[in-house]
C-alpha cells in the first residue's frame, strides 16, 4: 500500500531561536528521503515533532491525507511511525527478546515467532537471549530496528544512524534500508554526511537555521553542490584582519597524537598533528561528536595522552593534569559553560577560586585566603564588564552571557600564553558573542595564542588565521584562512577530500 | 491538580529544618505504631525519648553512645561530601579495635604514660589500613566502594571473631569468647566517680573542629565541596581525584577506627565480639541527618543515640523488642530523604486547566 506523509506549515520557535520555520515537506513511500543539515539547523526538532516527542507551535501533519495529532511518542506508535534515535534506548542488562518484549502488546509465545520471522526475513543474526550489553553498536541498532518492524510501520525515521557504527556495519544498514523501502515502508534518513546522502537516498532535503533551503533529486546533486547547500552562502562575510605581527615562534606543537576510548560513544583521534605560533588563532572546524570534546579534553590535561604528543614551549606536557598545565600559562574554556566550567550552586568568588595558581596564592599553607579570593573575583567582574559586582552572587544567577564573560575573565586575567576554547558563544545573545570575539582578537593582538574549536562557521571565518577541519577523529590538512571557501568547508566537514 | 515544580534556589533555612521536620514525622509515626502495638502513643514515647536522660546517669550514657556515632558521622561526611560512598565504617571501627586491643594486650600489665596514646594511634592507623581497601581497589580497579566497603564488614567482624575465640582469649577465662580485661593504663580515663563517660568526648570534639577548620577553611576542603557537586568540573580544574579518594576514605577509616578503640578503651575495657552495636552503619544516619556538617553531626549524634537509649528502656518497661530502635533509625533516614524532596521541588495546588494545542 502507498504511503503518503505530509508535513505541512510546521513551525516551532524557542525563546531565541527559531528552530523549524514554515517546513512544509511532502514523503512517499517507496523511496528513501535525506534530512540533511548542520547541527543546529532544525533536523532534530522536525524529527521530534515527527515521533511525537515536542508538540510544534503551528502547522499541521497528514498521514495519507489524514491529519495526525502527535501528542506523544504512543500516538506516533499507534499511527505506524517508527523512529530510530541516535542513541539507542534499551536496557543493557536485560536480554533482547525482554527488551522487544517490554512494549509489546502480544504474548511472548506470538511475540518469538514474529520476531524470529523478522530476523529470518531480514538476515539480522541476533541472538534473542542474550543481554543487551554483549552486544555491538550495529547489532544493537538492529535490535531498535526489529522492534519498530513489529508494529508494521509504515514510516521508519532513522536518526544519524550510523554515527555509532563501523563501515561494515553501515552497509548492511544501507541493505536493509533499501530493502524496506522497496517493502513500501517510506523512510526519512537524518544525517549530515554528504555520501551517505548520495548512496543511500533518492531524494534530498537541506535544511538550514530553521527553514528548508532546497527539495531536489540526488540524481542532481554532486558532493559539492550539496555541500554548498548545507553550509549556505554566508560565509564570505567580514573576516579578520590577519596583519598583525606573527613572529613565527612556536607555542605548541602536537604531533602524533592517537587517543583510543572504551566508551562507544566517544570518537577515536587518529594521528593528530598541527603547530601553533604564539599570537595565532587556529580555528577547528567540524560538526559535532566528530571528536572535538576528545580533543579538548586532551589538550587541557583532562585526559591524558600518548607521551611525546603534546609540547608546549618545545617542553613535554602530555602527562600534565589541567592544574600544571595552568602553570605552565594555558587557559581552557570548555564547551560546557553551565556544570562543567562553573559549578551553578557556587558563589561567584568559589567559582573563581577553581583556577587556582601558585602565584595567585588563593590558599596560603592550604587555607583559604578568602579575602584575596573576593579581591580578585572583583577585579575581574569589571574588567570583563560582567553584569554584577556582586562576588557573592551564586553563578546559577548569572544569564549565558555573563557567565562566560565571567569564565573568560577568570581564564585571561592571568595573562595566559595560549587559551584553548570549545564553542565560547553558542547559544549566547549578539551582544555578549560580539563581546566575546572582541576579547579573542584582543588578545591575539597581544600576541597570545588562540585555538578555537566551534561549530559555528561564521565565527571561525571571522576570529581564524587558519583553519583545519575535524571529521571522524581526524583532522583535515590546515589551510589559511583566504583559501577557506565554503564548499571546500562543507566537503571537508561531511567527510570528504579536498585537494 | 497538583503541580510538582523545581525550586530556583533552596533556602538555606529548609536546608536545616528538614531535618526536624524528618524528627517529628518520625515522632509521629512511633506514636501511631505504639498505638497499634496496644500503647498510650505518649506515654510509650515518653519511655523512649524523656526517661533515659533524665537523671544525671542517662545523661552520661547519652554521651557515651554520641561519642563514637560523632567520631565516625564526622569521618564519613569527608566520604559523602567527595561522593564517595563508604558504607563500610562498622568494619573500619572493628579493625580499628583489633589493632589498637592488639597493642593494648601486647602491653598488658605494663606501666607508663605512653601505653594509652599508642593503642589509640594504633586504633586509628588500623581503621585507615582498613578503609584504604576499597579505596585503592576503586582508584585501580574501578570496583564499586559501596560493595567492597560493606563486605570487608564481614571480613573484620569474622576476624576479630576468630581472635577472641583462638589466639587472643582470655587465659584464664573459661573459653570465654573475649580477651583479658585491659590494664589500667590501657584505659581512657572517667570523667566523673560513678559514670561511664569517659575522655573518648574530647577526641570526638577535637576532630568535630578539625573537621570543621578542614571543610571550610582549607584547599582540601574546597577540592572536596566542589568534586562532590559536579566531578566533571573538579576534572577540568585539575583537581587530584584518585589522591583526593584516598585522602577521604583515610580519614574516614581513621575516625572510624578512633571510635572503634574508644570503645575497647573505654566503656568495654576488652575484646569481645559485640564490641559495637552496629555504631559504624547508624553513623550513616547521623552523617545525613547532620547534613554532612561538623556542628549538624554533633546533634544528630545526640538524637540518634537517644533512640539507643530508648530503646533500651522501652524493653524494660515496655517488653518490646530493643530493635525498635532500629525501626526509629530506619525511620528518621527514611522521612529525611522523603523530606528533602522539598528542598529541591515546591508543590503547587493547581486549579484544573484544559490545555490546548
Amino acid at each position: 500500500m502507498n504511503t503518503k506523509l505530509k508535513v505541512s506549515k510546521i513551525s516551532k520557535i524557542y525563546p531565541g531561536c527559531i528552530a523549524n520555520d514554515n517546513v512544509s515537506l511532502n514523503f512517499e513511500s517507496g523511496k528513501i528521503y535525506a534530512l540533511l543539515g548542520e547541527n543546529g539547523a532544525g533536523k532534530s526538532t522536525l524529527v521530534k515533532i515527527l515521533s511525537g516527542v515536542i508538540n510544534p507551535d503551528k502547522g499541521q501533519i497528514f498521514l495519507n491525507d489524514k491529519l495526525l495529532k502527535l501528542t506523544s511518542p504512543k500516538d506516533a506508535k499507534n499511527n505506524n511511525i517508527g523512529m530510530v534515535f541516535q542513541h539507542f534506548n534499551l536496557f543493557e542488562t536485560l536480554s533482547v527478546f525482554e527488551n522487544l518484549s517490554i512494549d509489546s502488546e502480544k504474548n511472548n509465545y506470538q511475540l518469538r515467532i514474529l520476531v524470529n520471522n523478522i530476523l529470518k526475513k531480514y538476515n539480522f543474526k541476533i541472538d534473542l537471549d542474550v543481554p543487551i550489553l554483549n552486544l555491538s553498536a550495529g547489532q544493537k541498532q538492529k535490535v531498535e530496528i526489529v522492534r519498530c518492524l513489529i508494529r508494521n510501520p509504515k514510516v521508519l525515521i532513522m536518526d544519524e544512524p550510523t554515527s555509532v557504527l563501523t563501515e561494515q556495519e553501515t552497509e548492511d544498514l544501507f541493505l536493509s534500508l533499501k530493502k524496506f523501502s522497496r517493502e513500501g515502508i517510506l523512510i526519512i534518513y537524518i544525517t549530515h554526511k554528504l555520501k551517505e546522502v548520495l548512496s543511500l537516498c533518492d531524494e534530498v532535503a537541506v535544511m538550514r537555521k530553521g527553514k528548508v533551503v532546497s527539495i531536489s533529486r540526488t540524481v542532481d546533486e554532486e558532493l559539492s553542490s550539496l555541500a554548498n547547500k548545507m553550509i549556505g552562502e554566508s560565509l564570505n562575510k567580514i573576516k579578520k584582519m590577519t596583519s598583525h605581527n606573527l613572529s613565527g615562534e612556536q607555542i605548541l606543537s602536537v604531533s602524533r597524537l592517537n587517543f583510543n576510548s572504551e566508551d562507544p560513544y566517544e570518537v577515536n583521534l587518529v594521528d593528530i598533528n598541527f603547530t601553533l605560533n604564539k599570537g595565532e588563532c587556529l580555528g577547528i572546524a567540524g560538526i559535532s561528536g566528530n571528536g572535538q570534546n576528545e580533543l579538548f579534553q586532551i589538550l587541557s590535561g583532562e585526559t591524558l595522552s600518548n607521551n611525546g604528543s603534546i609540547k608546549f614551549r618545545s617542553k613535554e606536557i602530555s602527562k600534565l593534569n589541567p592544574k600544571e598545565r595552568r602553570e605552565y600559562l594555558m587557559a581552557f574554556s570548555p564547551e560546557d559553560r553551565i556544570s562543567q566550567a562553573a559549578v551553578p550552586s557556587l558563589k561567584i568568588y568559589e567559582n573563581v577560586a577553581l583556577n587556582n595558581f601558585k602565584t595567585s596564592n588563593f590558599f596560603e599553607k592550604g587555607l583559604f585566603n578568602e579575602r584575596k579570593i573576593k579581591d580578585h573575583s572583583k577585579k575581574i567582574l569589571s574588567n570583563f564588564s560582567v553584569n554584577t559586582d556582586n562576588v557573592n552572587l551564586k553563578s546559577q544567577f548569572l544569564s549565558g552571557g555573563n557567565l562566560q564573560k565571567l569564565i573568560l575573565g577568570r581564564e585571561l586575567i592571568t595573562s595566559p600564553e595560549l587559551l584553548i576554547c570549545f564553542n565560547p558563544t553558542w547559544g549566547l545573545d549578539v551582544g555578549a558573542i560580539n563581546y566575546i570575539h572582541q576579547t579573542l582578537v584582543k588578545i591575539n593582538e597581544q600576541g597570545k595564542s588562540i585555538i578555537l574549536i566551534s561549530t559555528d562557521n561564521d565565527e571561525l571565518l571571522q576570529l581564524s588565521d587558519r583553519i583545519s577541519v575535524i571529521n571522524k577523529g581526524k583532522l583535515s590538512k590546515i589551510m589559511s584562512a583566504e583559501e577557506v571557501n565554503p564548499e571546500k568547508l562543507g566537503l571537508l566537514m561531511g567527510g570528504g577530500l579536498v585537494d | 491538580m497538583i503541580k510538582i515544580e523545581r525550586r530556583d534556589e533552596t533556602s538555606n533555612l529548609i536546608y536545616f529544618l528538614t531535618p526536624v521536620l524528618a524528627i517529628f514525622l518520625t515522632l509521629v509515626a512511633g506514636a501511631i505504631i505504639f498505638y497499634l502495638l496496644g500503647f498510650k502513643p505518649l506515654e510509650a514515647l515518653k519511655f523512649f525519648f524523656i526517661t533515659p536522660i533524665s537523671d544525671l546517669y542517662g545523661l552520661s550514657e547519652l554521651l557515651v553512645k554520641a561519642t563514637p556515632l560523632c567520631l565516625i558521622a564526622i569521618g564519613l561526611s569527608f566520604c559523602f561530601k567527595s561522593n564517595n560512598w563508604n558504607i563500610g565504617a562498622e568494619g573500619q571501627l572493628t579493625f580499628g579495635g583489633i589493632v589498637g586491643g592488639g597493642v593494648a594486650l601486647l602491653f598488658y600489665n605494663h606501666e607508663g604514660f605512653y601505653v594509652l596514646p599508642l593503642i589509640i594511634l594504633a586504633g586509628a592507623i588500623g581503621g585507615m589500613i582498613f578503609a584504604m581497601i576499597p579505596a585503592i581497589l576503586k582508584i585501580y580497579f574501578n570496583t564499586n566502594e559501596i560493595l567492597v566497603s560493606l563486605m570487608l564488614v564481614y571480613v573484620s567482624k569474622l576476624l576479630l571473631d576468630y581472635l577472641v575465640v583462638g589466639p587472643w582469649s582470655n587465659p584464664e577465662g573459661f573459653n570465654f569468647p573475649e580477651t583479658r580485661q585491659f590494664s589500667d593504663t590501657a584505659r581512657l580515663p572517667i570523667l566523673f566517680e560513678g559514670l561511664r563517660i569517659h575522655a573518648g568526648i574530647f577526641i570526638a570534639l577535637v576532630s568535630v573542629f578539625l573537621a570543621w577548620v578542614v571543610l571550610f577553611k582549607t584547599y582540601l576542603g574546597f577540592q572536596i565541596k566542589v568534586s562532590g557537586l559536579s566531578l566533571k568540573t573538579a576534572k577540568y580544574a585539575g583537581f587530584k581525584g584518585k589522591t583526593m579518594i584516598l585522602l577521604v576514605f583515610m580519614v574516614s577509616g581513621a575516625c572510624a577506627g578512633l571510635a572503634g578503640v574508644g570503645e575497647i578503651t573505654g566503656p568495654i575495657g576488652q575484646l569481645h565480639r559485640m564490641i559495637s552495636p552496629e555504631y559504624g552503619f547508624t553513623a550513616i544516619i547521623v552523617a545525613f541527618l547532620g547534613r554532612l556538617n561538623p556542628i549538624g553531626i554533633v546533634f544528630a549524634s545526640l538524637i540518634v543515640a537517644l533512640t539507643y537509649l530508648g530503646a533500651e528502656t522501652a524493653q524494660i518497661f515496655l517488653q518490646v523488642p530493643k530493635y525498635t530502635g532500629q525501626v526509629f533509625q530506619g525511620m528518621i533516614l527514611f522521612f529525611l530523604l522523603a523530606s528533602d524532596f522539598l528542598l529541591f521541588f515546591r508543590i503547587k495546588f493547581l486549579r484544573f486547566k484544559k490545555y490546548e494545542y
